[in-house]
């Protein structure tokens, strides 16, 4: 019963985010001073055109009205007609928010499986040179820009060593698995298909590499530290004392409790990484929200600009929900709301 | 136990992932066949993000046209980048009548023409093609109504291979033939896009993403931000016949990225490249640069509503003070022609004449003789490159030391290009550095827009009103015989030169790259290629 | 309050504090550094590798790279200093408010600012910066925009967790007022996990407004802003890479420094804070 609750108030909570997230983001579309129909329609678009453009998408209504339309249509699924491309935004997010999802997963494993175990080893081997590298490297990663890492690992991987394609999802001529999730992995996982599997993981390497640089760094100092203190503990010294061996204390007893703090990062990390997923898929083509962002935001496409907020701004807290969820359900220790 | 919550919480998240995924977007996605093949498909990777629709009677951005061109058939054509004289297309000749109080022009079609489909083509297409898009009434409409002037009515079978189009007197046939050259003119199969209607959107959503006309290629697919794929036509009726398989357009925006792909062979063609690029291809082994001419012109509008730009030695003095040569020369590495008049090279009417050339000292006299000595002025720019390749922002600091030179002081405002247009549009820009293509391959298409304010196009945002030369453009359109006109148009534009609110500082040429084994490339002035004559 | 010897220990926090000194340095006294002026074109210098008349080269218009990284740190150190101030003024303005006030204001005031922790950062940016036109100035309000709303988080909470202290009870208890205990007791108190993140805030305002850059939206050619000179450089990748290395290079030690110094405020103020994380 008290789940349930729990659970309510958090999806309530989310609600009420995101009206809030959508009335302000309104409120800036509506604030440019320039007009994104003579935009969508070129330089040779006559009055009468334009005139009819903004009929259709409303845009001649006073603005508290196209809001109430606006949030109604919402409640339908409907998220307006994008300027730009002339679509259902609801259809251009659902063509391009797998491709970022991709990314994103792609990124936050390579942030898990690269950045823990460096974490461990820095915080096992303090003070020592290992320590110093991880710490220097972490520090590199959260401080270089994204798009300046893309154009150097395109730039050495694609160009100069020619290990890794330099863009895009698949080969040129490999097709795209069946659609089930959208996730190219997963999809030709699903459908069996190797060759889209292989052409797949190929072009996910570098840009989820480049992406998850600043997450590894990220999840590797906060491992670290969290071994450190774990290591200085008490019941440390106990296990030590009962005489059990260095590693298995280390993997048995430190591990198992330093990750709890770094769980709660990877919700937060998730939320990170699609801000950096706008500058990664530029540099990579990736066809992803983020490229979409930015193409909506340069034409003044506020539909499009509000239906991109909109869905990232849903992600991060339904994340964050998720993983508490999860640890609701997995450790009844840990009731926090 | 901790590992298992973190791979307990990524199999949620993907299971939510994949329960909240859709059903893939109706229009658009078949699964897309394996192409036939790298041999025989030619890659071209361009940014194609202003493809909005591959419906010809919607299709006004590049992309959407050069795709458009090679799906359908015209009436007329222009042979590949010669645009001096209009060919034969679907109509093997036409007839222009003067019946008094109206042009009659009829077109006889081509026998045995077909569709992709097998369907043949008959004069009912034709009168249903036109009409549509006077019906859907979207960005290149205007061709059809404004410039030709003509309506629902004025488009007629007089039997299954003859079609009669009638035009106002006040419409020019020339024009009007250059018109059907682009692809608002193409020929659409009537009996398929008929069942393919939808809540009277007469096809447009079908042919969004599909074709359904008589041109050397087909679409076979468009995944939205990713690739068009066209196929071979196997019922093509036309010449000459294609040679490839197929065309697959890669959407890659970084013109980075189009070199390095193009240097590794990924890449056939590259559209997007700037002059750094070719410079850093040449040489490069498996790797050729070619240009293509195009019918741009990049310049600056002077509202000559705002003081002292109403004064004409002013403005004749900013023209004075530019250094063009350094500009085609060192901004653009020889990848632009130095123009000057408002009509581009390769149209009837183009004046070769370019009597500016950086001359402080004149410039200097010139606003001396106008009264005024210290002058500042805002210049407005878009964000991004300029056609030719080289960055709006670039070309706008030469132009702000250049005219520093003679004691003008700019100020650069940097806007999107959207932005820009609508402050253009308004009068409110004082200088506006922008470019102009015209609409159809004819120099009214140029000279209207830039002479008569009544137009509401370019001479109107720049608070230029005279009607002398706005009737002496109008009266120029209409001339019948070539000779006539060409006097005619020299007139205008000698006199705009040195009258006008214009400062034209460049023509650019397309460049592009191309892998060496490519043949049969010529890029059209019209902003296309036939990719049927493209072998590899 | 700690002693600062053992900030200084560390040798790590000894190279963030003089990075940072000499990025100050450059900004302030970019003028007088710079060997060359950063708008000057010479078209027939251009793309050269370094050299001992150029020591980062020359880009695509011939001009000085290091002139231009100069003063390009000038207006890094800028954006910083206004995205912090104007982001951690505001912020923990609201935050306090809330905390104080309490009740339905404080709701009202954290829903609010739940709101702007939930929009992702750069997308928001874009979003404003688009509306508002590209430039830097807007980049500045655009990024001050999402990064305020953690300063009334923390600055709410450190409010509420002190304000429960014995001393305020104490100074309560002979009838000092509420502005006085804010200003003499809790203020100083709060701000310690305030200057920490306003340090990391500084590099992440350096490297949000180079990112708004390098798509467009930020600052413009020809103004040497290190997110513009990479964006004015991606072309040149293959041949002239010191065009984009250089003042990528220049980002990565001045948000590193910054954020070592961050690090090193968190250690100095409260070791316990170091492992709540």
């Amino acid at each position: 019963m008290r789940f349930l609750g729990f659970l309510l108030r958090r999806v309530v909570g989310i609600a009420a985010v995101m009206i809030g997230v959508s009335v302000i983001t309104f409120a800036i579309s509506h604030v440019i001073p320039a007009d994104p129909v003579a935009a969508a329609l070129g330089d040779h678009a006559t009055d009468a055109q334009i005139a009819q453009f903004r009929a259709e998408y409303r845009l001649d209504r006073p603005l508290p009205e196209q809001y109430i339309s606006y949030a109604t249509g919402i409640l339908h699924g409907d998220l307006g007609k994008s300027i730009r491309t002339r679509r259902s935004v609801a259809d251009d997010l659902a063509d391009s928010f797998p491709a970022t999802l991709e990314l994103s997963f792609a990124a936050l494993l390579i942030s898990i499986v690269l950045g823990v175990p460096a974490g461990v080893w820095s915080a096992v081997s303090r003070g020592r040179i290992p320590d110093y590298v991880v710490r220097v490297l972490s520090l590199a990663g959260g401080s270089l820009p994204v798009f300046w890492l893309g154009l150097i690992v395109i730039g050495l991987f694609y160009y100069q060593l020619g290990w890794f394609p330099g863009g895009g999802r698949l080969d040129t001529f490999v097709s795209p698995p069946p659609t089930r999730t959208g996730l190219y992995v997963l999809d030709s996982i699903l459908a069996g298909d190797v060759e889209a599997l292989r052409s797949s993981l190929v072009h996910l390497v570098l840009p989820a590499l480049t992406l998850g640089y600043f997450s590894t760094a990220v999840i590797a100092r906060m491992t670290r530290s969290s071994m450190l203190d774990v290591l200085g503990q008490d019941y440390m010294r106990t296990a030590r004392a009962k005489g059990l061996r260095e590693p298995v204390i280390v993997l048995r007893h430190a591990l198992r409790n330093a990750l709890i703090p770094t769980i709660t990062i990877v919700g937060l990390t998730f939320g990170s990484l699609l801000s950096g997923a706008v500058l990664t898929e530029t540099i990579f083509s990736w066809p992803g929200l983020g490229r979409y962002a930015t193409a909506s935001a340069v034409s003044l496409d506020f539909p499009a600009v509000l239906g991109v907020t909109l869905l990232a701004a849903v992600v991060y807290p339904v994340a964050n929900l998720v993983v508490d969820v999860a640890y609701y359900w997995l450790d009844p220790r840990i009731q926090r709301g | 136990m901790s590992y298992r919550r973190s791979s307990i919480l990524f199999v949620i998240a993907l299971l939510v992932a994949a329960a909240c995924s859709q059903p893939p977007p109706s229009a658009g996605s078949p699964t897309p066949q394996a192409t036939g093949g790298a041999a025989s498909t030619l890659v071209w990777y361009a940014d194609t993000s202003d493809l909005i629709s591959l419906d010809p009677a919607v299709a006004y951005e590049f992309t959407g046209v050069l795709l458009a061109h090679n799906a359908y058939e015209t009436l007329v054509k222009f042979d590949g980048a010669d645009l001096s004289t209009i060919k034969p297309a679907l109509a093997q000749s036409w007839d222009i009548k003067d019946s008094g109080t109206q042009w009659d022009i009829t077109f006889k079609l081509r026998s045995g023409a077909k569709f992709a489909s097998g369907n043949a083509i008959t004069a009912d297409d034709v009168v249903y093609s036109f009409q549509r898009v006077l019906k859907l009434n979207k960005s290149p409409a205007f061709l059809f109504t404004d410039i030709a002037q003509i309506k629902d009515t004025s488009i007629k079978a007089s039997d299954p291979s003859t079609v009669v189009i009638s035009l106002p007197k006040t419409a020019s046939p020339q024009g009007f033939l250059a018109v059907l050259t682009f692809t608002i003119g193409s020929v659409v199969d009537s009996k398929d896009v008929k069942t393919k209607e939808t809540g009277g959107d007469s096809g447009s959503g079908y042919l969004l993403d599909h074709s359904s006309g008589s041109g050397a290629f087909v679409i076979d697919h468009w995944t939205k931000n990713s690739e068009v794929q066209l196929k071979a036509n196997p019922n093509y009726t036309g010449s000459p016949k294609p040679a490839l398989g197929g065309v697959l357009v890669k959407h890659v925006p970084e013109s980075t990225n189009q070199q390095f792909a193009l240097e590794k062979g990924d890449a056939d063609i590259a559209r997007n490249l700037g002059a750094q690029q070719i410079t850093a291809l040449q040489g490069k082994p498996g790797v050729v640069t070619t240009t293509g001419n195009s019918l741009q012109l990049v310049y600056v509008g002077m509202n000559v509503t705002v003081k002292p730009l109403d004064n004409v030695n002013v403005r004749e003095a900013l023209r004075t003070a530019i250094d063009y040569d350094g500009i085609v020369k060192d901004l653009f590495k020889g990848g632009a022609k130095k123009v000057q008049g408002i009509v581009p090279a390769g149209l009837a009417g183009y004046n070769e004449t370019t009597p500016f050339q950086a001359d402080v000292n004149k410039a200097k006299s010139l606003l001396q003789q106008a009264g005024q000595t210290a002058i500042t002025l805002e210049l407005l720019v878009p964000t991004g490159p300029a056609p030719g390749g080289v960055a709006w922002a670039d070309l706008a600091a030469k132009l702000q030391s250049d005219w520093k030179n003679i004691g003008v002081t700019v100020n650069i405002k940097q806007t999107t290009q959207a932005d820009l247009l609508g402050t253009y549009r308004a009068q409110k820009g004082q200088l506006v550095m922008i470019l102009w293509g015209p609409d159809f391959p004819d120099p009214d298409a140029n000279v209207g827009p830039f002479t008569d304010y009544a137009a509401k196009s370019i001479a109107f945002r720049n608070g230029w009103d005279d009607k002398t030369i706005a009737a002496k453009g109008r009266d120029a359109a209409l001339i019948t015989d070539a000779a006539k006109r060409s006097t005619a148009y020299k007139d205008i534009t000698d006199y705009v030169l040195h009258n006008g609110p214009y400062v034209v500082l460049y023509q650019p040429t397309e460049p592009f790259g191309l892998r060496s084994n490519v043949k049969g490339f010529v890029w059209s002035p019209m902003d296309w290629t036939d990719f049927a004559a493209i072998s590899k | 309050m700690a002693k600062r010897a053992p900030i200084l220990r560390e040798p790590l926090n000894v190279l963030a504090l003089a990075l940072i000194t000499a990025f100050a340095v450059c900004a302030v006294l970019a003028p007088f550094l710079a060997p060359y002026d950063p708008l000057a074109q010479t078209l027939s210098s251009r793309l050269e590798p370094p050299s001992a008349a150029h020591w980062l080269g020359t880009d695509s218009l011939g001009r000085d790279i290091a002139s231009r990284i100069l003063y390009g740190a000038r207006i890094s150190l800028i954006v910083g200093v206004v995205v912090v101030a104007l982001a951690g003024v505001f912020g923990t303005f609201v935050g306090l408010v809330a905390g104080y006030a309490g009740g339905l204001a404080d709701e009202a005031l954290m829903r609010f600012t739940e709101v702007f922790l939930a929009f992702p950062p750069l997308i928001l940016a874009m979003a404003i910066a688009g509306a508002l036109g590209p430039s830097l100035t807007n980049a500045i309000i655009a990024i001050a925009a999402v990064t305020w709303a953690v300063y009334a988080r923390l600055a709410r909470g450190q409010l509420l967790s002190l304000r429960r202290r014995e001393y305020v009870e104490a100074a309560r208890s002979i009838g000092a007022s509420p502005t006085r205990i804010l200003a003499r007791h809790l203020l100083p108190n709060a701000i310690a996990p305030l200057l920490v993140q306003a340090s990391f805030d500084m590099g992440a305002a350096i490297i949000a407004a180079a990112g708004l850059s390098f798509i467009g939206f930020g600052a413009q050619p020809p103004t040497p802003e290190w997110g513009v000179m990479i964006s004015e450089g991606r072309n040149f990748i293959s041949t002239q890479p010191w065009l984009s290395l250089f003042p990528g290079l220049a980002i990565l030690f001045a948000v590193g420094a910054f954020n070592v110094l961050g690090d090193g405020l968190r250690d100095l103020f409260d070791p316990r804070l170091r492992r709540a994380g």
